[in-house]
Order: C-alpha cells, then structure tokens, then sequence
C-alpha cells in the first residue's frame, strides 16, 4: 500500500487552481456552455397553482409555433396520464410539460401557447397552519404532521429535577435555497447512438444511473460528461426532472437539447434545506455539566424530502443533542408537509439548524449558571467524535481571538452600536471510499491522471496534479487532468464532503503503481524528476496506462472545527455587522491548502447568510414563493464579508478528511451568540435581520 | 417578453410622436426590460431616448442646477461638485442599486421607476396594483411595505433619488403634450397616493427631461438602512435639507422613503423644524410629527424606530 510522501513538494502547498485561468477567461466550458451540433434551447412549464387537479393539457398549440421542434410532458405528469390516474399539482413550480426550440423566446412563447385546465385544490405552504388537524393535507392519505419520533435516554424529569439550572428556549430556522451559481441543468443528446449528457452536476454516476433508468436505456450506451460545474451544495445529484424532459425532448426533436433552468425555477422544485422549530429544554448540575435535555422539533421539507434526487436524508431530522454529552434526553422529532418544492441534501444536512438551536441555548445556560460559555463547551463537549480535536481548537482559537478580552456580560457593551462575541463547535464525517483512477503515461514523456470524478469547484482537479506531480517527480503544470466523464474509472458522487477522501488516495495509489510499471517496464531504478523524459522514450510506441483504486489507511474521518465570530449590531437600526469571523477547522492531511481555504471561507460566507439573509418567502394568500430572485433571497455579498482568519489545523497523521460541509455548520450559531451577547436580548429566529433586532428589542411600535 | 418594435428619437418631439399611445421610452432600461420579460408591461414600441441631444449635462447655476434626464445614476454620485452642494442627492445615488447598475441607470429612470413589491412584481398574482382585486401585502408578507398610503396597496416607493429631490426642493421638468410642466416632487407623485395602479403621476407619453435643483439650501443629507451593507434596497430612507446658521435650522424639507407609495413630507414637521436647534429632543418631535398617521402592518412595525433613528441622524449631519 502507497504511503502519503513524508515530505512533499507541492501536497499540502499553497499552490494555485491549475484551471483558474480558464475559469477566469471562460476558455472553460460548464454544461451551460457546451454548444452541440443543432442544439436546442429547452425550457419547462410548471404548475402555477399550489395544489390543482389538471383537467386538460394541450402541447399542440406550442408545437404550432415557428422554432419549436419538440414538446413532451414531464415524465411523472405522462405516467398519471397513460394509467388514466389524476394528475395532481402540490405546490407552485411543479413540472407540467417541457418545450423545444430554436431560441429561448419561442421557447417561452411555447410555454404560455401550451393549453392548461385545472380545479384547484386548498393547499397550505405555512408550517404552523400546515400542523392543524382542519389543514388541507398535501397527500391525501396522510396527515401533514408525521407521527413524532420520540427518543429518550435515561430519566429526563427527575434529571431536571436535579438540576442546579435550567433553561427554555424556542429556535427557529428558515428554509434555505441551494441557489448554486450555475443552475440546475443538462444538455443532452439522445439519438440511435444512445445518450450523451453535459450535466451539471455533483454525481456523473448517479446521473449515469438516473438517465439508464429513467430512459430505460443500457448503462453502456449513456455517457455523462461534467467536466466543469458550477456548484450544488447537496442538490445536484441525479438528472431529476430537468434532465430527463430534456432528454426526451432530444429524442422528439432529433437534436441535442439544453435546459437550464431560470433563477426563478431555481427557486422553486430543486431542493432547499428544509426549516426546523426547535422547542428545548436544558439543564445543569451544580458543577456546570450538562444533566438533562428535552427536545421538540417540527420542520418542513416542502411536499417531501429523501429520495432518489435528494443524495441522501434532507436533513429534517436534526441531531440532538448535537455534540454534546447530555446523560438524560429525550428527543420529539416529527415533519410537516406544505406545499412547496421538495427538500434536498444540503451542505452539512441537519447540522446548521441542529447547531444553531443547540449552541444557542448552550450560551443561555453559561449565563444563567455565570460561566464562560468556552469554559462550559470545554466541560460538555467530551464524548461525540473529534471532541478531542475540539477541547485543543477552542483554547488555541480563544487565544488568537483574544475571547478573554472581548467575551463582555451580555448587553454590557456601552453605546448605540454594541459589540459582542460568540463561538461555537461542529463534527462532521468527511469519510471516504470507492474510487477508482488510471493515469496514461505516454512516450514523449506527459501523462494524464484520469477519474470519474466531479468538481464543485472546489479543487480537485488541483490536488490531483499537486499528487501527480509529487509522486512522478514532475511539475503540477505537466500533468493533464482530465474529470467528469463516465467513460473513466468511476469514483461516485460527491457529497458528504467525500470527495477529496476517495479521490486522492486512489490517485495516490495509481500514480505509485504508474511509476512502479514505468520502472519495471524501462528498467529505470528510478524514473521520477530528471530522469522522466528518458525513462518514457524507453516506452517504445504505446503509452503505459496503469490503474489504481482508493485503498484504506491514507484517509480520515470525523473532522473537528470551532468558529468564533465577532459583531456589531445597531440597537437604534437593528443592522448587524459581522466585524470577525476566526475558523479552527481539522482537515487531517490538506492537500492543496490555497483551495482548502477557499471552502473554509465559502463555508463562512454562506453561514453568514443562513444567519443575516437567507429566508424562502412563501405566501399563504397564493400558495407562490414570494422570494424566487436575488433581489429579495438576499445572499451575502461582498460588502458583508468580514475579515476571515483561518487556523488549519494540520493533523497530517489523519489522512485526508473532507471539509467542504464542515465549516458552514456552526457560522449561524456563532453570529447568533454573538448578537445575543452584544445586546443582552437573544434573536432565536434565523436569518436575524433588522426586523427581528427591533422586535426584540421592544421597539417595533408606534408608540 | 412580448415582440415589439424599436426606433431611436433624436428629438424630444419625434420621441414622444414615435412613443405614440403604446410605446415606452428606453434609456438604461433597467427597469423597463425586467418589467417586459416577467410580462408586467408589454409597450408595442420602443424608443431609445439615449440619443437625444443634451439631456445627459449637469449644468451647475449660481441659483438652479439642471441635471438632465438621462445623466446616469454613476455620474451623480462621481460628481464633486454636487457632493459638496447636493450633498444628499450624492448619498442617494451611491446607494443605488451596485455599482454596474449605476453605470447604466439614469435620473429620469430612477424617478419613474415601478414598484418593487414582490406581490406586484411576482408574474402569478394579479394584485390591486395590477388591477386585481386584493392587496395582497396587507393580507400576507408586509415587511417591505408602507406605513402611509392614501389608498389600499401599500407598496413603497423604490425611488432614492427622489426622496433626495424632495429635500432639495427640486422641480422635474415634464415634456406633456408639446409642453414643459414643471412639476414638483409631491406633484410627480400625487398619484400613486391617490390611485393603486399608479406608480407616480406620469401619463402616457409625458417624458422627463431634466431635474431643476435650486441651491437654496447650504447643507443636505441622505441615510438609508437596508439589510446587507450594499446593493440593496433601503428599509427606511431619509434626506433633509436645510440652512444651518449655527445649528439653527431654516427652509427645512424632510422626506421619508420606503414608508409610503410617495416620498413621504410632513408640513407640520418642516414648520416645526423651522428655526430649531437640533438636539435629540428636537429630532424627536420632528419623527414624532412624520409618524403621526402612520400605519402599522403585520410586519413592518419595524419600520417605526428606523424612522426615528434615521431623522435623528439625518439631522445630526447636517449640523455636524
């Protein structure tokens, strides 16, 4: 078994994107730009009622219009129809139909052509109506509000009883919308050949698979491409509906077809992280240890989550209590459907509320027994995974924020603008497996490192060539790496932060054994560096292609982070400025520490905006989403972000442990304890905005 | 958005005859083409104004300054001399929209721009102020929404340059039917207090062309408290303008944005300003004053204190 290099050249440096300057110039191609021979603009009409039963659908009249090519109904809607079953709309956005044609206006001249008859329905997208007996249900057979899942460990009320401390709080989070940058999307070919699809995704294979199944196509004669991506953060997995109209739509039209959809339909029916109503109850024995927990929680994931879309659970179900060590809980979980898009997997799914509930209450019961709230997490924080990790980041990160100076009693901080502090912790997996490379070492000495992988952006491409070159002795630059493509060695999707765990041990042990067999095959002792170029002439005519597969021990799990985070929040505007945010994040082994740092701060970013901006607008009196844009889904933007500092915390000992979804998960909590801390008055509602300050405050009122 | 067909004006007069009872004048278009692809308005016809001559001039005067209409949002807020006499009018502009915006976003679009209310905007609900039969905001999703209106829909007023206009006691200048009509801000915006399907006073046709501001009084400000540091609409918006002699106030305007479908004055608060010291006492009367009729939805009570906030420190910086 191949060992990570003891002291390598480029693993773990601070080198660039080695495609940042085709990211920059546009030279590289996202499944949104590739332009196949007689391609054609697809798009998707979608239900614009809440809940309808369709009585009729006419696509002929959009096939009358010059341009379109091609119109079919969305498979679900196709399927009711041929059993001769209703065909039942249950939220706003639903896919209906797709179009075909020559341009993006005749396609939306199509959609509005395109015949629909409906009786609409009562329907009820507000969680807590949703929860009423007399609520219209969402599934006829079912009762919106799912029989709780009731856990309990030990004897909570007498462990309350027991308690030198107890506090109650009720934590709320919003839904949140994925919004990649790049939509959701395909381009794709279906002709006698088989299935060709630039897809936008996170999982080439799961949308090999979904294409195969979905078209009833052999796996052997779909090909999915993905060769740049632009984000997902969870909810990219599959073909999904888009995929799959536009795959029919090719085979009506005869032509490669793209739909990607608008930033209004991105909106609606491709996930969110569903919203949680946290009821909890906590307490402490003398000594400050946590002694016993009840926990209520109700959220929603629209008409449903999970799934074959959803890349895993959609994180309804919250982890309580969290990362803590409480000996007496009991814990209610229970969903509530509305009628809204569906839930999907969604970066850390379930620990950004889980965090935000958990570590908020934590800070309330540290003031109310008059301990630091670093000192209280150090005392509790003592049994889940990485907890080790963590005890080490809170004292290391305490000290170079300087939290003994700036943690003030909460609301002591003078004036109209009052500062306060926070922190908070968070665990997550990162485990890896199960992939499988092939590097191509050819005559005139350049190679190319080749995996079925995907990347979101986040650097694999990158370190795939900084191990590359480590093991061949060679520049980074001098290795062609080539991704997202089903025709190489599969790798699985990317999610649960696993990507860089799979990929690059697999890629560790192909290059080794590359080398081994360029060696053997040349009889150079030692083919690497300077004596590359020779030892490849000595290959004759045919290139060396060598595989490799992900092997065990050079990969970790169970990474460890702490955040703490600084504001200042205008108790006359109720506007927050986060001034601060300090990231302590275990990542094992990092192996390209520029890109690494760039996730870290993406996760800060958009932890910011779970805890200031980010809310689905849903409206009872029309059953839309009210927020489908930029303009109203507020997201940070550059002039939000703070000052960023990030410890990495390098334990290359671990191996390589995934930190994409890691260092989002506690940002909301720790913003949050910070403005509880600088007001004195704790906003348990997500995002906090100006609103929210003010209410709390007292002062939403005319008089 | 629907077709529709386009020529470009090179007088003020073809302009209005090509504009016709259909059409709509283009000039940064950031408005008119959102409005056009969400199917909001459908002008058979457009009329790129870009072209008429001199109407993108700041002409600075030793008693009015004349800003063309189609001077852009960015020139507003890059010109030093207006920072120093206007200085408001350059707060308003700079927290137009971002930076790329500005660029492109002219004056008189700015002025005449349509509500932002995200039931009015939303292409699958037919409210009051698309003629429907319900405001949707009072009855659902009212953070964004007004304290005052003299009708039912409660959608705010986008515009910030307007409400900095308003202070400045500025005049907009209308061509109407062959004719200059000087109109003032409350005159250009009469209407959509009156009537929920109106966003200001225009009619169809009427084209502006150039905003006079007198330089009658020496300090000015603009605040606006939005939720994200930039690029974002204003919660609450405030500009006054004034003389300060000492901290002495004199010819005081005070405008409120956000609050109501007008940029919204109240006369018993610049009487009551008039000749005042400012301290907090005074900036809370002044609020106090501009509050009195206001009304408070299910979620924009907020909206109450960022007022006070806003006309205290308005207030305070033109007296610093």
């Amino acid at each position: 078994m191949p060992s990570w290099p003891e002291k390598p050249k480029y693993i773990s440096s601070h080198h660039t994107r080695i495609d940042g300057p085709f990211k920059v110039t546009g030279a590289a191609k996202y499944p949104s730009d590739v332009q196949p021979e007689g391609w054609l603009y697809g798009m998707i009409l979608r239900s614009k009622w809440a809940a309808a039963k369709l009585t009729k659908i006419n696509l002929d009249p959009a096939l009358k219009i010059p341009g379109i090519k091609a119109a079919v109904l969305a498979p679900a809607v196709d399927e009711r129809q041929k059993s001769s079953s209703d065909v039942t709309m249950r939220y706003y956005g639903e896919e209906i139909a797709g179009v075909a044609g020559t341009s993006k206006q005749v396609c939306l001249d199509a959609l509005r052509a395109i015949e629909v008859e409906a009786t609409e329905l009562p329907y009820v997208v507000h969680e807590e109506e949703a929860k009423q007996d007399d609520s219209p249900r969402v599934w006829e057979d079912t009762p919106n509000l799912s029989k709780p899942r009731i856990r309990e460990n030990g004897e909570v009320d007498k462990a309350f009883s027991e308690c030198a401390a107890v506090v109650e709080g009720f934590y709320t989070t919003p839904v949140q919308i994925h919004n990649p940058l790049e939509t959701h999307g395909n381009t794709v070919l279906w002709n006698d050949d088989g299935v060709t699809c630039w897809a936008s995704t996170q999982g080439i294979t799961s949308v090999h698979d979904g294409l195969s199944q979905g078209l009833h196509v052999p796996r052997s004669q779909v090909r999915v491409i993905s060769e740049y991506m632009g984000g997902g953060f969870g909810s990219k997995f599959g073909p999904i509906n888009e995929g799959l109209i536009a795959a029919y739509l090719s085979k009506a039209a005869k032509a490669p077809v793209k739909i990607f959809l608008t930033r209004f339909d991105e909106n609606l029916a491709v996930g969110n992280r569903p919203s949680s109503f946290q009821k909890i109850k906590l307490g402490a024995k003398e000594d400050g240890t946590l002694h016993a927990f009840e926990f209520d929680n109700y959220g929603t994931a629209g008409i449903g989550g999970g799934g074959p879309t959803a890349g895993g659970g959609s994180g309804l179900t919250l982890r309580a209590p969290y990362i803590y060590h409480v000996p007496n809980t009991r814990v209610k979980q229970a969903g509530v459907n509305i009628n809204a898009g569906g839930a999907r997997a969604f970066r850390a799914p379930s620990c950004p509320p889980s965090s935000f509930g958990m570590e908020s209450i934590m800070d309330e019961l540290a003031v109310k027994m008059n301990m630091d709230p670093i000192e209280f997490r150090l005392k509790n924080d003592t049994s889940t995974p990485a907890w080790q990790i963590r005890q080490k980041q809170y004292k290391l990160g305490a000290e170079r924020f300087g939290w003994k100076d700036k943690y003030k009693k909460p609301g002591s901080s003078p004036g109209i603008i009052k500062t306060g502090v926070g922190c908070a912790g968070s665990s997550w997996g990162g485990r890896g497996g199960g992939s499988h490379a092939e590097a191509e070492i050819h005559p005139d000495g350049s190679v190319e490192v080749r995996c079925g992988t995907q990347d979101l952006g986040t650097g694999t491409k990158t370190y795939m060539a900084l191990i590359a070159a480590d093991v061949f002795g060679l520049k980074p630059e001098q290795i062609s790496v080539r991704i997202g493509d089903t025709r190489f060695p599969p790798s699985g999707g990317s999610g649960g932060s696993s990507t860089s765990p799979s990929v690059s041990p697999a890629i560790l042990d192909t290059c080794t054994k590359a080398l081994q067999a360029l060696q053997e095959k040349t009889g150079v002792a030692d083919a690497r560096g300077a004596n590359w170029k020779g030892a490849c002439k000595k290959l004759g005519v045919n290139p060396l292609l060598t595989k490799g597969e992900w092997q065990d021990g050079l990969s970790g799990n169970d990474t460890g982070g702490v955040q703490f985070a600084e504001v200042d929040v205008d108790t006359e505007t109720g506007f927050v400025k986060v001034k601060k945010v300090l990231v302590v994040q275990d990542g094992g082994l990092i192996l390209s520490r520029l890109t690494c740092e760039s996730q870290l701060n993406g996760g800060v970013i958009m932890g910011m905006g779970y805890a200031l901006y980010e809310e689905r607008v849903m409206d009872k009196n029309s059953g839309v989403v009210l927020n489908p844009n930029f303009e109203t889904y507020k997201l940070t933007g550059l002039g939000d972000v703070p000052e960023i500092e990030i410890i990495l915390f390098d334990m290359p000992e671990r191996g390589v442990i995934g930190i994409g979804e890691p260092s989002t998960i506690p940002t909301a909590a720790a913003i949050g304890n910070a403005v509880a801390n600088a007001l004195g008055v704790r906003i348990s509602s997500l995002p906090i905005t100006p609103q929210k300050v003010l209410t709390a405050l007292g002062k939403d009122k005319l008089a | 958005m629907k077709a529709f067909e386009y020529a470009t004006a090179l007088s003020p007069d073809s302009a209005r005859d090509l504009v016709g009872k259909d059409g709509a004048y283009l000039a940064g278009g950031n408005d008119l083409l959102a409005l056009m692809k969400e199917y909001l308005v459908d002008p058979k016809r457009l009329v790129n104004i870009k072209s008429l001559p001199g109407m993108d001039k700041i002409h600075p005067g030793s008693k009015t300054w004349t800003i063309g209409a189609l001077t852009t949002v960015a020139e507003i807020e890059d010109h030093k001399e207006i920072a120093k006499t206007f200085t408001g009018l350059q707060q308003a502009a700079a927290e137009v929209g971002s930076r790329q915006i500005r660029n492109v976003a002219t004056v008189g679009g700015n002025l005449a721009q349509h509500s932002r209310c995200w039931y009015f905007r939303h292409r699958d609900v037919h409210c009051l102020k698309k003629g429907g039969d319900m405001c949707y905001a009072r009855h659902g999703e009212s953070k964004y929404h007004s304290l005052f209106t003299g009708n039912t829909c409660i959608s705010p007023i986008p515009s910030n340059l307007s409400v900095a206009f308003g202070a400045l006691g500025a005049t907009v200048v209308v061509l109407r039917d062959g004719k200059e009509v000087p109109m003032s801000i409350p005159d250009l915006y009469q209407k959509a207090w009156d009537e929920p399907t109106a966003h200001n006073s225009l009619q169809q046709g009427d084209l502006i062309l150039r905003v006079e501001v007198p330089v009658e009084n020496h300090r000015s400000a603009y605040l606006q408290i939005s939720e994200k540091s930039v690029f974002d609409w204003a919660l609450v918006s405030c500009a006054v303008a004034a003389n300060v002699d000492g901290n002495k106030l004199s010819n005081v305007k005070i405008f409120l944005g956000a609050v109501s479908n007008v940029p919204y004055q109240v006369q018993a608060a610049n009487d009551f300003l008039e000749g005042k010291t400012v301290d907090d006492a005074t900036a809370a009367k002044a609020a106090d004053l501009l509050l009195e009729k206001a009304h408070v939805q299910a979620h924009n009570g907020y909206k109450v204190p960022l007022v006070r906030a806003l006309v205290r420190r308005t207030l305070a910086q033109i007296t610093a």
